[in-house]
């Protein structure tokens, strides 16, 4: 469970629970069936903070938000039905138009204050997150949290089921929410069976390596894991603390999240000995997939690196070469997640440890009152043992964010490995 | 609860032959033209008589009555006096200028599944409860698209006064902005202002909100009532006609709602629990006017308002009760005999109003029927008038699929008759007092409101009441109307089934 769940111990008060949903009424019947894919993200969860000043923000009334949700749940009105199970087990999303979770909070901290913490991680407390279950057609699938800072500024908080679709389909909705928050008209295109489908399918996988079924967690979807996963968000300079790591070699075009990768498993491996993490997943927006996110879906490309001699003694250029070489893994889970009519666990990120890439992703487009967000935090709920790493734009365009989940045992000498190599500042 | 279990109305038996339809209608052809019938002979006679007199006998018996100055002026006065004295006397005529209904905001919509959500969630600890109002909800002919305050879409909801107060201002102001718009009515123009609103009733009162917004004149005659029911804005409506027969050239506003934020039921009990699976957001507002000049524009006219009382009864007064359960949450008792106190709460409504629109044809049949089972054999089944022949439309309080299942039993009415109050509940849910002003609206919408039909408006409330209005339809109404119902009338009538599976 999230750390915004603490009653009570969070900086977030007064907080007061309600349902979003669509206008219109979905026509009676009316079902949505996951794929493979889908299912096999079941116990996944993603999460969004976005941060606005009071500039852009005061005069946004729960009302004004609220109709702007609504008019957003009109064109994906399907992601406001429950889960229920078919008689075999299966799991599927029943359009019964029962909507989404709306959070109302207030925080006694201004922007500012709020934003000069350097661990971002403090994002969590805006992302009001319950898991799927213990009854599945009583389970929100969307949480909505609205949190009203001391200075009149507000941060949305959105906790996203993974198997109605990925992270680029959580932007993707976002945008269009913010968009209409600004008066403008939106449509979102229906998804169909067919542009579910992944180009490029890949059918030599057979085993994934990304991919690892856990025990049976029944109608409660949370990962199981032994030990405490905590996470830690920092902003780095892509010039000044990777260059020197990856010399340039007058290529203009540094595979930044390849070296961040690179860097970053180098020094978890340095930790992380028995067992060292030889085989890490890559998930990223598929490079194949030139369309623009137009739908929500599992479209995210999901690939494995495997190296054989240990990884805290390669360089980082053999690294990211290996990485650069990843295999497309989808087919193998597709079919592995919705096998046994999807009444088996799964979990993929933390299954190895994951590095998710959603730089290319422009977080600050979306814009209230023509004025990007100050700050955007991402993170994943219900991550494995092996952990994450996700990496996106930061509001610099010459600087990322990286927020990182690791086992709490390891956080700390993880920190001080970055520190030695200057990626935290000491 | 047993009252909603509900058997299929059963359709009045279709004349197993033509001949005793043909023989029906010359009785009631007989009958109701008795007098013309009567008055045809005699003229035709005294045109004859005429004919074959001739002109020169005719100027001389009239010479023979020896009529002289004095004569003719003191029959003339007399003739003048009488006429005055008539038309002095006669009511005046209360014209229904226009009326708007509130059509609410789509963010509060409440989805069945929302709905169970929520109570699940609020009553987290009486899982029969909950069950208990899903069953409810199954069966209730209510739709997907009711709405409910947002006070009440919180959990749990937060009904506090400010919250009652905002429900209010939204419903109101936003219907009659609407009444203003349509009917061009000025607000420094409204002599008498009536708002009905049952279980809302803060200080200062609502009329004295609408007085305050809008700005109306000080010496405007208001009222508010409340604690009146569902049936309380034919109070309204009779009220509003009895200032406006000693006001002459006057107007009369009546505003109807009920503010569902202050009684949603927090409690268990499974009989207070029922109103909040029914209860929905609405309100209406009605311009009335005796003014000649408003004739010419207004949609009807009143003929008939019947208002019968039952609380007299101990059961019919204490069917409908607000009380404070073992918890002392306050919510509002239903009786398991409610329905059987509606339907003779109708029987003494229809008696009172049947002599006054009944046709003679269907009064002499129950007049013989009546005295049939008194004198001969009480075992005679009782003759029910034929309600259809006196209108054309029938608007039934929309208080629960129930109360129209019994109401289209008991009058023997077809499902076109009650497809308006039906609908009513399936779009908008049971909206109280302003029901019967939704359901006129979707028999407009339909397009079906023809010049000279005459609507008959049955609503019960708390007390127990049965309160009836007749009215007449003074123009044509055209297709498409403003409305609530103007952007889903094509969508209408929808199959509604007995039990929605959830």
């Amino acid at each position: 469970m999230g750390r915004s769940q603490e009653k009570g111990q969070g900086p977030i008060y007064n907080m007061r629970l309600s349902t979003v949903g669509a206008t219109r009424a979905t026509e009676t019947g009316t079902t949505h069936e996951p794929t493979g894919l889908d299912l096999a993200m079941k116990l996944h969860y993603l999460k969004a903070a976005y941060i606005y000043t009071p500039e852009m923000a005061r005069d946004l009334s729960v009302t004004h938000v609220k109709e702007a949700i609504f008019k957003l749940f009109d064109q994906i009105a399907w992601t406001t039905g429950r889960l229920w199970r078919r008689d075999s087990g299966r799991p599927y999303i029943k359009c019964n138009d029962c909507g989404a979770r709306f959070v109302e909070g207030k925080c006694n901290f201004t922007v500012e204050e709020w934003l000069s913490k350097p661990d971002r991680s403090v994002d969590e407390f805006l992302v009001y997150h319950q898991p799927v279950g213990p009854e599945l057609p009583f389970s929100p699938l969307i949480y909505v949290q609205m949190t009203r800072f001391k200075c009149r500024g507000l941060a949305f908080g959105l906790s996203w089921a993974n198997i109605m679709g990925d992270s680029f389909s959580l932007f993707y909705a976002f945008n269009l929410w913010v968009k209409v928050l600004s008066g403008e008209k939106i449509y979102a295109p229906e998804t169909s069976i067919i542009d579910r489908r992944f180009q490029n399918p890949n059918p030599t996988v057979k085993d994934p390596e990304s991919i690892k079924q856990v025990d049976p967690v029944g109608d409660l979807w949370i990962t199981p894991s032994n030990k405490k996963m905590v996470s830690y968000c920092f902003n780095l300079t892509v010039t000044d603390q990777m260059s020197p790591h990856f010399p340039a070699n007058g290529d203009d075009q540094i595979p930044v999240f390849e070296i961040l990768a690179g860097i970053i498993w180098k020094n978890i491996a340095k930790v992380r000995e028995d067992p060292e993490p030889l085989t890490v997943t890559i998930i990223r927006k598929d490079p194949n997939d030139l369309k623009p996110i137009r739908s929500i879906r599992n479209s995210q490309m999901i690939s494995s690196v495997h190296v054989d001699s240990p990884v805290a003694e390669a360089t980082v250029e053999e690294l990211v070469r290996c990485i650069e070489r990843a295999t497309d893994e989808r087919c193998g889970i597709d079919e592995i997640g919705g096998s046994c009519d999807g009444s088996l666990d799964f979990i993929v990120y933390g299954a190895k440890l994951a590095f998710m890439d959603l730089s290319e992703v422009d977080l600050y487009e979306a814009k209230v009152m023509g004025k990007s967000p100050e700050s955007v935090y991402c993170n994943v709920e219900g991550i494995g043992e092996e952990g994450l790493v996700v990496v996106y734009a930061a509001a610099k365009s010459e600087e990322r964010v990286v927020t990182m989940t690791l086992p709490e045992e390891e956080m700390e000498r993880v920190k001080s490995e970055f520190k030695k190599c200057g990626l935290i500042a000491p | 609860a047993k009252h909603l279990t509900m058997s299929p109305p059963k359709m009045p038996d279709l004349s197993t032959s033509t001949k005793h339809k043909y023989v029906k209608l010359g009785y009631q052809y007989l009958v109701n033209n008795f007098l013309t019938l009567l008055l045809i002979p005699i003229l035709a006679y005294t045109a004859l008589e005429l004919f074959r007199m001739g002109p020169e006998e005719i100027l001389n018996h009239l010479n023979s009555l020896n009529f002289n100055l004095l004569h003719i002026l003191c029959s003339s006065f007399l003739i003048i006096f009488v006429s005055t004295v008539y038309f002095m006397s006669k009511p005046r005529t209360i014209y229904l200028v226009d009326y708007s209904c509130f059509k609410p905001p789509v963010t509060c919509r409440v989805p069945f599944a929302t709905f169970m959500e929520h109570s699940r969630l609020n009553l987290i600890d009486s899982p029969k409860s909950v069950e208990f109002q899903m069953r409810i909800l199954e069966r209730s002919g209510l739709g997907e698209e009711t709405c409910l305050p947002p006070a009440i879409h919180y959990i749990p909801p937060t009904p506090t006064m400010d919250a009652a107060r905002s429900e209010a201002e939204l419903v109101i102001f936003t219907a009659m902005d609407d009444l203003f718009k349509k009917t061009g009515l000025k607000p420094k123009d409204i002599d008498i202002l009536i708002v009905n609103c049952s279980l809302f009733s803060p200080t200062p009162s609502l009329s004295a909100m609408i007085i305050n917004k809008y700005k109306l004149r000080s010496n405007i005659k208001s009222l508010n009532l409340s604690g009146m029911g569902c049936s309380a804005s034919l109070i309204s409506v009779d009220v509003a006609r009895d200032l406006l027969q000693v006001h002459p050239n006057s107007n009369a506003v009546i505003v109807s709602t009920e503010i569902i934020t202050p009684n949603y039921y927090q409690g268990k009990e499974r009989a207070m629990l029922l109103p909040n699976c029914l209860f929905r957001m609405g309100a209406a507002a009605i311009l009335l006017s005796n003014r000649r000049s408003d004739r010419w524009r207004a949609k009807y006219k009143l003929c008939h308002l019947v208002r019968t009382h039952r609380g007299a009864e101990d059961k019919s007064y204490y069917c409908v009760y607000q009380q404070e359960d073992d918890e002392s949450h306050v919510g509002i008792n239903l009786n398991k005999d409610l329905m059987a106190i509606a339907g003779e709460a109708l029987k003494s409504n229809i008696t009172t109003i049947g002599p006054l629109v009944l046709p003679a044809s269907e009064q002499l049949l129950f007049l013989t029927s009546l005295i049939g089972r008194k004198i001969f054999n009480a075992k005679w089944k009782p003759y029910i008038p034929d309600f259809k022949m006196a209108f054309e439309h029938f608007c039934i309080h929309a208080g629960g699929r129930a109360v129209i299942d019994e109401l289209q039993k008991n009058l023997q009415l077809s499902a076109e008759h009650v497809e308006a109050s039906r609908m009513t509940l399936h779009r908008f849910g049971n909206t109280s007092s302003s029901s019967l002003w939704y359901e006129l609206s979707y028999i407009e919408a339909k397009g079906k409101m023809k010049r000279g039909d005459r609507v008959w408006q049955i609503a019960f409330g708390s007390g127990f009441k049965c309160n009836s209005a007749v009215w007449k339809s003074n123009r044509t109404i055209k297709t498409p109307t403003e409305g609530p119902w103007s952007d889903c009338i094509d969508r209408y009538p929808v199959f509604i089934p007995e039990v929605v599976k959830l």
